[in-house]
């Protein structure tokens, strides 16, 4: 999965999917494939802002479009994108959204897997920062005590 | 075990929708089979050691969506691939009739020009048939690939689709380099036979 998670869209298609979209938008009508395509790789861009422009082009689709058949894809999508940027709250919820309408869904189930480890790990680090600012502060603690005592 | 590994090799697989892509690859990888397999969303990635005459390859194989909306995504990840499979379903007559579209794909998208095809005819065991092997055979060979019928679900012919494919990109110089410490491929002459007893290798 982290190969998948940490792909980077070549830049010379970021940039042919970007032409195609901005005509679109010139003309005022933009079709569901064109946004697709460019939100796709902007998900794989190499800047964060590219990731959060591609969420946002695929948050729009997913209001936008009717049909069920491409809501799969754009939820998968979204759930990578909020992985890329580190933001597995919101990764885990479209994951799971995913999971729900096809619970078989192997891709779906290893991005999962793969948030709820980062998730995992994320917290153990959070404790383990805890869990030794508790051990200075014990230390200082022990350490004002002996001089107390030494002091009397 | 890491430390012998010759070479990484780039694997492709493509073919239209529905053949079996991703069945094939988990039988393969995992040694699975869902017969109810979600059609893959982009692009999925796996990677598998394998040991062909001797040598160890590591494969980093890119199994790409073969739906219609994926289809100017997907040309992306040809590059630099040194194999590729090719799909077709032995089931559906239209899946064969399809080949030509992908191959011309491959010769727009892929970088490098002496790229490994495998040709594999997937679902043998089903019972309704509407392409035989040999017009797998002479497809196969008008457009110099190597050629497998196989089956996801009964596993016959997946090993070995992906173990000539590897055999023929390690035959081929220039495809792929040794690794840093230099490596060099035994080339005894010995004209080993595929572990399959090249039962699907055709050119």
């Amino acid at each position: 999965m982290d190969r998948i998670v940490n792909e980077i869209c070549d830049e010379n298609d970021l940039k042919k999917f970007q032409v195609l979209y901005q005509e679109q938008v010139k003309r005022g009508v933009v079709d569901e494939k064109a946004q697709f395509e460019y939100a796709w790789c902007l998900i794989r861009g190499k800047a964060h802002s590219d990731t959060k422009k591609g969420i946002a082009l695929l948050e729009d689709l997913f209001r936008r479009i009717k049909e069920d058949e491409g809501k799969r894809d754009y939820l998968f999508c979204l759930s990578l994108g909020y992985t890329r940027l580190k933001e597995y709250e919101d990764a885990l919820k479209y994951a799971k959204a995913l999971l729900k309408v096809e619970p078989e869904n192997r891709q779906a189930q290893s991005l999962k897997h793969y948030i709820e480890d980062k998730m995992k790990k994320d917290g153990l680090m959070g404790m383990a920062i805890v869990g030794g600012a508790a051990i200075a502060i014990g230390g200082l603690v022990g350490l004002g005590v002996a001089l107390t005592k030494k002091l009397n | 075990m890491e430390q012998d590994v010759l070479t990484t090799l780039k694997i492709l697989i493509i073919g239209e929708s529905g053949v079996g892509k991703s069945s094939l690859l988990l039988r393969f990888t995992d040694d699975t089979f869902d017969p109810e397999q979600a059609a893959t969303i982009g692009v999925d990635f796996k990677v598998k050691t394998l040991q062909v005459e001797g040598n160890r390859a590591k494969l980093a194989i890119w199994d790409t969506a073969g739906q219609e909306r994926f289809r100017t995504l997907t040309p992306s990840y040809y590059r630099g691939a040194q194999g590729v499979i090719l799909v077709y379903d032995v089931s559906s007559r239209q899946s064969f009739s399809k080949l030509e579209t992908w191959l011309s794909e491959l010769e727009t998208f892929s970088t490098k020009h002496d790229i490994i095809k495998m040709l594999v005819g997937n679902k043998i065991d089903m019972d309704k048939r509407e392409v035989s092997k040999e017009d797998g055979l002479k497809f196969a060979r008008k457009h110099h690939m190597l050629f497998i019928e196989a089956s996801a679900k009964t596993k016959e012919g997946v090993q070995c689709a992906f173990e000539e494919l590897v055999e023929k990109i390690i035959q081929t110089p220039g495809l792929w380099e040794t690794d840093r410490r230099g490596l060099q491929l035994e080339r005894d002459g010995n004209t080993q036979q595929a572990a399959c007893g090249g039962y699907c290798s055709v050119i």
